[in-house]
């Protein structure tokens, strides 16, 4: 499939070149503008990304293949990255994970059949004071998950409304 | 001066200089794997690691602080510090891993880290016996592997290129490669995909290496991730002779080592040369090895009724002077050849003045476009200027065409015209065609007599590159007639000097039977009465040359050892891109 960028994305990337003295460090950003309009930075869109940036295509494959928040495949619509590090796991995050596993009948890592949703195991996500969490493709956190505020958040998903970012207040030490 | 002290010994330096490249050219060492002179320095490998430190100074007076015996006070760096990357200042104080233990240790350690998920391979991987991280372990790194888990499992016999295969588990990301094609070659086609334990570095997607330096990668590895297609497991490093030479293969004059076993040329490696090739040559020069070894002239040969067939030496020299002597003086041509060294074309022309023939054409080998400013040229000959140093007669292709059918005797020096698209062989027919030659091709099929000649693997002889530098060979590989043991111009391998006849194998058929020029020249001018023709060695031809030839004067092959070349100064160097 050939991918190309719409009027607006060239406009944009062209804003980003200008940002900085080298169109190198304009890699990064071009990559995300790529894959908020494909999904995804695969083979052929990190060869255009390259194209359009005019840089080697090896530099650009480099550079996506470095950070797992760029998706080197097709993915659902929304990624779900349930993380299982110390602390979520210790307050339950196996238990959510295995629950979206049963609920969506998938493993982890794969995709649904509809295309709605990709699972993933993942790694501490810095939230540990409101575990166990998940976030929605690269973005939104969801937090203190239960069973059920997962249903619901899977629920919601599916008629296209997703969760707010949510702000939590930080239990303060009593300071007299 | 300024002045630096590392392991206790002052020197002093000048201008910028890194401190690693500083500590090897005095000949100390401290172990590295990514750093190289030629390309930036990342310090990603971390093995450098010395202890630094500077003299504590009073800002206003500039003086420097002491302490109470009399020596400076040192404030050192709060961490141990990669030399690669360290520039040298006035005052600093190194301590290598010779004299401090902290430095050793960490060594030590990061050798552990990158032996981690190293595989074990040596016995069967190619590097082994030239490999920094092998030769490493075993000065500066640690006994045995505390790693009890299963090691990380990459991509083994990747098909990077045409010419190039990586071995991803042997991988230390030390990124030499990846460096060469940006900052040497400028390709940009090789990168480090993923991150972690589990990056090696790799082409974009379907891509193919393809960069016509691409095997010098392969050289630059500082262990066996990457490996040469063609040479992959043919022979193990100490059991081969590496002998200095010159790339014959275009007009740049490359310097190279010639690595034989058993009288094979087996691979072409580049040889340091900051005037010409500093430490690169181009893939296609790695293919002449075939060249020294395969389809060789072995034994003169002669045309009887229109077959050709095995002659004998004597036999030879006989045929060329009665048909020398039989045809009119005018009708005799030499043909000259770029291809050929300067002093076979030397003993080619002088052969000719003295008989008083008509002085040697020879005519350019040049593919246009074919250049690329770097170390790839258009001229596809190694001695082009030497030809016209020596006064033979420059002509177009055309010309020689036109001079060749006039003739009736032709006498080729190594030019396969034919091969070339200059001549067909019904220009060649009804002639006596002579051809000294040192493979079989179309133009010596046709010839009446075929003379087996040498090749730059096989004597020493002198090449004038296309900027005008002179550079010699030395003979690599035996011939039927000249042996390792007595020629002292040959090199050693280890099996030579420590190895027992029982040890190295030797195939006669290895072996060709074939003679110098010089030789040659002096059968063929003896049976014309000439005595002008003693020479022992090419080392003598130049001697001669050098006396008589203005162009020449101060050349010798002792200087060219010495300079590593002579830049002759009648040809001005053409600029080189950068």
């Amino acid at each position: 499939m050939a991918y190309e960028f719409t009027k607006e994305d060239l406009q944009e990337i062209e804003k980003i070149k200008a940002k900085y003295p080298e169109v190198k460090a304009a890699t990064l950003p071009a990559l995300w503008v790529a894959q908020n309009r494909f999904g995804h930075v695969d083979e052929n869109v990190q060869k255009l990304v390259a194209n359009t940036l005019d840089l080697p295509e090896s530099h650009v494959h480099g550079v996506a293949t470095f950070y797992t928040q760029y998706y080197k495949e097709e993915k659902g619509k929304y990624v779900l990255d349930v993380c299982t590090c110390l602390s979520c796991q210790l307050c339950g995050g196996y238990d959510i994970l295995e629950h979206l596993e049963k609920n969506l009948g998938i493993k982890k890592g794969e995709t649904t059949e509809d295309g709605m949703f990709t699972l993933n195991e993942v790694e501490c996500l810095g939230a540990c004071g409101y575990a166990p969490m998940m976030q929605i493709t690269n973005d939104q956190y969801v937090n203190n998950l239960t069973t059920e505020k997962v249903d619901k958040v899977v629920e919601d998903l599916k008629n296209g409304k997703v969760p707010e970012y949510e702000q939590i207040e930080m239990p303060l030490r009593n300071v007299k | 001066m300024p002045e630096v002290f590392i392991d206790g010994e002052r020197y002093i330096y000048e201008g910028e200089q890194r401190l690693l490249q500083f500590i090897q050219d005095l000949g100390k060492e401290v172990p590295f794997f990514c750093y190289h002179p030629s390309m930036s320095a990342p310090a990603n490998c971390r093995q450098c690691m010395v202890k630094v430190g500077q003299p504590i100074k009073d800002r206003e007076t500039g003086e420097y602080e002491v302490d109470e015996n009399g020596d400076r006070v040192i404030r050192w760096f709060p961490k141990l510090q990669t030399a690669c990357n360290m520039m040298i200042s006035d005052g600093m104080v190194v301590h290598t891993q010779e004299t401090d233990e902290l430095v050793s240790r960490a060594q030590k350690d990061n050798l552990e880290f990158i032996l981690i998920n190293h595989p074990l391979d040596c016995p069967i991987c190619d590097q082994a016996g030239e490999c920094p991280l092998q030769i490493q372990t075993y000065k500066y790194g640690p006994e045995g592997s505390r790693f009890e888990v299963k090691k990380v499992h990459k991509p083994k016999r990747v098909q990077l290129g045409p010419r190039v295969i990586l071995d991803a588990e042997r991988c230390i990301n030390c990124t030499r490669c990846v460096r060469f094609t940006d900052e040497i070659s400028k390709t940009h086609q090789l990168t480090i995909t993923s991150r972690g334990d589990k990056n090696y570095p790799i082409t974009a997607p379907n891509t193919e290496f393809d960069d016509p330096y691409s095997l010098n990668t392969v050289d630059l590895c500082p262990v066996g991730a990457l490996t040469s297609a063609d040479f992959r497991f043919k022979a193990r490093v100490w059991e081969m002779n590496q002998t200095p030479s010159i790339d014959i293969t275009n007009a740049k004059g490359c310097n190279i080592d010639l690595w034989t076993r058993d009288n094979l040329v087996l691979r072409v490696t580049p040889r340091f040369n900051e005037d010409v090739n500093d430490h690169w040559m181009p893939d296609e020069g790695r293919e002449a090895y075939r060249i020294f070894n395969e389809n060789r002239i072995s034994r003169p040969k002669q045309k009887l009724d229109n077959e050709q067939v095995q002659s004998s030496w004597n036999n030879a020299f006989a045929t060329i002077s009665e048909q020398l002597e039989e045809a009119e003086k005018s009708d005799v041509l030499f043909v000259a050849s770029p291809h050929a060294s300067v002093e076979e074309n030397y003993l080619f022309s002088k052969f000719a003045s003295l008989t008083g023939y008509r002085t040697p054409l020879f005519t350019p080998h040049i593919e246009e476009g074919k250049g690329d400013g770097f170390l790839i040229t258009d001229d596809l000959a190694p001695n082009t200027n030497g030809c016209r140093l020596l006064g033979l007669e420059e002509k177009s292709a055309s010309e020689i065409a036109k001079a060749v059918k006039k003739a009736t005797v032709v006498i080729l020096l190594g030019d396969h015209l034919v091969d070339r698209g200059i001549l067909t062989s019904e220009d060649l027919k009804e002639k006596f065609v002579a051809a000294f030659a040192t493979n079989n091709s179309e133009t010596t099929k046709i010839a009446d007599l075929v003379v087996p000649i040498t090749t730059a693997a096989e004597h020493a002889a002198s090449y004038v590159n296309i900027d005008g530098r002179i550079q010699r060979t030395f003979p690599a590989k035996e011939t039927k007639y000249t042996n390792r043991r007595l020629d002292f111009e040959m090199s050693e391998g280890r099996l030579d000097r420590y190895g027992t006849s029982f040890d190295n194998w030797v195939t006669d058929n290895n072996k060709v039977d074939c003679l110098p020029m010089w030789e040659i020249m002096r059968r063929v001018a003896e049976q014309a009465g000439l005595e002008e023709f003693q020479y022992g060695s090419g080392r003598e031809v130049m001697e001669e040359i050098a006396s008589i030839s203005e162009p020449f004067n101060g050349v010798s092959y002792e200087a060219m050892d010495e300079q590593s070349g002579i830049q002759l100064d009648s040809i001005k160097p053409t600029t080189v891109q950068s």
